[in-house]
C-alpha cells in the first residue's frame, strides 16, 4: 500500500514533468469519452420526453395500434415507418364498436397523410390529420384560441408554428389555407407544445388537424393508423383493455393483426428505437475513444523507452517487477481517469450546447457519471498494461546500459 | 585474528560461468569463478577490460543471472529463486555504487537516496527522514533539495554512495565509483568506503585504479573471465594462508595451460 502511494505520487510527478505530452493524451481519451456521453445523454433525454409525455396524460389511456405484437428489432424498425408502407387493419368499425365499450369515455383516431399546405405567405410541407376533438382531450392539449368542432364540414385546426409558417402570425384565426385544391378555413390554434415527440408518432405544433372525412375528401386511401381512447378510470383501464381484446378479435374475424398498448407500452416502441439509435451511434463514437486508447499506449511506450535507465537503476535498489509494472500501469490509468473526467464534463457541455437546436434537453443520470469513469479506467488499464509490462520484463543489466 | 577467522562467510561462488551469445558467437564472460568473501571485506577486483569484472559483479548482485555453477549468498543458493525474491534480496541486502552515479535526474537528492527504502516499504515521511539523517552523515545536509544536476561529480557520487547505504545493506558493490572523478574527488569518495568498510561493512569493488588498492583488505586480479591472482585477506596474515588456497590454486591453472 505505502509502495502504491509512492507510484501516484511519482505518476503524478512525471505527468506534471510532461505537462504538453499529458494534456494531448489527456484530451485523446476526452474526445472519445465526452462524444459517448454526449450521445447518451441525448438519447436519455429524448426517451424520457416521451415517457413523462405518456405518464402525464394520466394512467386512463389505451392506445390500439395496427400491426401483431412483436419486440424484435427488426420489427420494431418496420412499425415505425409502417405508416409509409403498409396498410393499417383498423377500420371505421373497429372504432366505432371501441367507442360504445361502456367504460370508455373518448376516443380518437389517428389518420395521417403527408401532403402541402398553403396559407397567405408561403406553401408548407406538412402533416395533416384525421381526427376528432377528443384527442385533444385524450393528449392533455388545449387550443390556443378558437375551438375544434366535431363535425363532417368544419373549419380545421393547425399549430402555431404551422400558423407562423404560413401567415406570418399566430393569429391566423379565420383565415383561410388551400390544400390539395381545397379551401379550409383556420378554426383554432393549438397552443404551442414544449414536447412535440410523442406518441402519437406527429408534432402538435407543425400538424394540421381535421374531421376523418374532410382527410378522405383529400386522400381517400388515408387509413387508421392509430385509436386513442380514454377509460373513465384508471381502476377499469385493465378490464378495459381485455373487453377492447375481445371486441377487436371478434372484429378481426380471429385474427390478432391489431395491439392494445397501456402505460410505458404506448411509448416503448419509440424509446426502443432512440435506444438502439443511442447504441448505434454510441459505437461509432467509441472508435474516438479507441483511437485515444491508442494514443495513451503510444505515450506510455515513448515513457518507458526514455526512462529505461530509470528502470534499471530502481531494479538495482530493489524494484520488483511488480513494482515496475504498477509504476506504469498507474501513469496510465491516471491519464485516463483525468480523460474520463474532462470528457464527461465535455460531453455534458457538448450535448446541452447541441439540445439548443433541439426540442429537448439531455438527460444526466448517475449511470452515465459511473459509464464514463469506468469506461476510462478500462481504456488506462487495456491500453496500459502492455507498456507496463514492457518496463516491468526489461533485464536489469540492459536498462542499466541504455543511454538516453 | 581469532576474530576474523570467525567473521561468517557472505558470499560463496563455485565455478560461475557466464555465457553470452549462442553457436559460433558464443563467449564466455566468466570461465568458472571460485570465490568466497567473508564478511567485513573489502574487496578490490582488477583487471584489464572486458576480463568480466563488471559480470562477475552484476552476477553478486543479482541483476545477471549464472550460466553455470553455484552462488550462495548469505548461505542460501540464489540461482533458482525467483524474480520476485531476487528482487527482494538486492532491496535489503547488497547496495550498488555505478561509475556513473545512477541517480534519477527528475527526483531530488533527498528522494533519490530515499528510493532504496520505497521497496522496502517505509512509509514516506520515515523515508525521508531516514534518508535526511544519511546524508548529514555525508556533510550533504545542506544539499537535500538540491537537484543531481545541481551537484558536483564528486557530490553525485557521495550521493550514490548514501543512496547504496539507506537500506543498511550486507554487502556494498561499488562499480569503478571513482571512474567519473577527477584524483581529488576521487581520494574523498575512497576515503568514505574505507569509512564504511571500517565500520565493519563488505565491499566489492571493481576498478581499473592500481592506486585504489590500497584501500582494500583483499585484491583480486582477474584475466578472460578467470581469477588470475588473489592476495587474500592481506589484514590478516594466518587466515591468508587458508583461505588463498583455493582462489590462488585456481588462478595457477590458467597461467599453467597458458605455459
Amino acid at each position: 500500500m505505502k509502495v502504491f502511494f509512492h507510484h501516484v505520487q511519482n505518476a503524478h510527478d512525471s505527468l506534471r514533468a510532461n505537462r504538453t505530452r499529458t494534456f494531448l493524451t489527456i484530451s485523446g481519451v476526452a474526445i472519445g469519452i465526452a462524444s459517448i456521453i454526449a450521445v447518451l445523454s441525448l438519447a436519455h433525454g429524448a426517451t424520457q420526453t416521451i415517457t413523462a409525455q405518456v405518464d402525464g396524460v394520466g394512467g386512463n389511456i389505451a392506445v390500439i395500434r395496427s400491426g401483431a405484437e412483436s419486440t424484435s428489432t427488426t420489427n420494431l424498425i418496420n412499425q415505425q415507418t409502417q405508416g409509409l408502407t403498409s396498410a393499417s387493419t383498423l377500420t371505421e368499425s373497429d372504432l366505432t364498436r371501441v367507442a360504445h365499450l361502456p367504460s370508455v369515455t373518448a376516443t380518437a383516431p389517428i389518420m395521417i397523410a403527408h401532403t402541402t399546405i398553403t396559407g397567405e405567405t408561403s406553401t408548407e410541407q406538412t402533416t395533416i390529420v384525421g381526427t376528432t376533438p377528443e384527442l385533444l382531450t385524450i393528449s392533455n392539449v388545449s387550443l390556443q384560441e378558437g375551438d375544434f368542432i366535431k363535425g363532417d364540414n368544419t373549419p380545421i385546426i393547425i399549430g402555431s408554428q404551422l400558423s407562423i409558417e404560413l401567415f406570418g402570425t399566430e393569429d391566423s384565426l379565420g383565415k383561410a389555407v388551400t390544400i390539395k385544391g381545397q379551401t379550409f378555413s383556420v378554426g383554432g390554434i393549438i397552443e404551442r407544445q414544449q414536447n412535440p415527440i410523442n406518441f402519437n408518432g406527429f408534432d402538435l405544433n407543425t400538424a394540421a388537424l381535421m374531421s376523418p372525412p374532410q382527410i378522405r375528401s383529400i386522400n381517400p386511401a388515408t387509413q387508421i393508423q392509430q385509436i386513442n381512447l380514454q377509460t373513465n378510470s384508471v381502476a377499469t383501464l385493465d378490464r378495459t383493455v381485455i373487453e377492447l381484446n375481445k371486441t377487436l378479435l371478434a372484429q378481426h374475424s380471429g385474427e390478432h393483426d391489431f395491439r392494445v398498448l397501456t402505460g410505458d407500452a404506448i411509448s416503448a416502441p419509440t424509446s426502443q428505437l432512440f435506444s438502439i439509435i443511442a447504441g448505434v451511434t454510441a459505437a461509432i463514437a467509441s472508435i474516438s475513444l479507441f483511437v485515444g486508447g491508442i494514443g495513451i499506449m503510444n505515450i506510455m511506450l515513448v515513457n518507458v523507452a526514455e526512462r529505461t535507465r530509470e528502470i534499471g537503476i530502481r531494479k538495482a535498489l530493489g524494484a520488483s517487477r511488480t513494482d515496475i509494472l504498477w509504476q506504469f500501469l498507474i501513469e496510465s490509468i491516471i491519464m485516463a481517469l483525468l480523460g474520463g473526467l474532462v470528457g464527461g464534463g465535455l460531453g455534458l457541455a457538448t450535448a446541452f450546447g447541441v439540445s439548443l437546436f433541439l426540442t429537448f434537453d439531455p438527460a444526466v443520470t448517475w449511470h452515465m457519471a459511473a459509464t464514463a469513469i469506468g469506461v476510462a479506467g478500462c481504456v488506462g488499464i487495456l491500453f496500459g498494461l502492455y507498456p507496463a509490462l514492457r518496463a516491468a520484463h526489461k533485464h536489469p543489466i540492459e536498462a542499466l546500459n541504455q543511454h538516453t | 585474528m581469532a576474530k576474523k577467522k570467525k567473521s561468517p562467510i557472505v558470499i560463496r561462488l563455485k565455478s560461475i560461468k557466464k555465457r553470452y551469445g549462442i553457436g559460433d558467437a558464443e563467449h564466455f564472460a566468466l570461465e568458472g569463478i571460485d570465490l568466497t568473501v567473508r564478511k567485513g571485506e573489502f574487496v578490490a577486483i582488477m583487471g584489464p577490460s572486458g576480463c568480466g569484472k563488471t559480470t562477475l559483479l552484476n552476477v553478486l548482485g543479482l541483476l545477471d543471472q549464472s550460466t553455470d555453477g553455484e552462488y550462495k549468498l548469505n548461505g542460501v543458493s540464489v540461482d533458482t529463486i525467483s524474480q520476485r525474491k531476487q528482487a527482494k534480496i538486492r532491496s535489503r541486502t547488497i547496495g550498488f555504487i555505478f561509475q556513473n552515479f545512477n541517480l534519477i535526474p527528475r527526483l531530488t537528492v533527498l528522494e533519490n537516496v530515499a528510493l532504496p527504502l520505497t521497496y522496502k516499504g517505509v512509509r514516506k515521511t520515515k523515508r525521508l527522514a531516514i534518508a535526511s539523517t544519511i546524508l548529514k552523515t555525508f556533510h550533504l545536509g545542506n544539499r537535500e533539495y538540491y537537484m543531481p544536476w545541481q551537484l558536483s561529480g564528486g557530490q553525485t557520487q557521495r550521493v550514490a554512495i548514501a543512496r547504496a547505504l539507506v537500506n543498511e545493506p550486507s554487502i556494498i558493490l561499488a562499480d569503478e565509483p571513482t571512474g567519473n572523478l577527477d584524483s581529488r574527488a576521487s581520494h574523498i569518495i575512497m576515503e568514505e568506503l574505507s569509512d564504511i568498510h571500517k565500520r565493519g561493512n563488505t565491499i566489492i569493488m571493481v576498478t581499473h585504479n592500481p592506486r585504489l588498492t590500497t584501500y582494500a583488505s583483499r585484491v583480486i586480479t582477474m584475466l578472460d573471465g578467470k581469477i588470475d591472482t588473489d592476495t587474500g585477506n592481506v589484514v590478516t596474515a594466518d587466515t591468508k594462508s587458508h583461505r588463498a588456497k583455493k582462489p590462488l590454486g585456481t588462478a595457477k591453472k590458467p597461467a599453467e595451460a597458458k605455459s
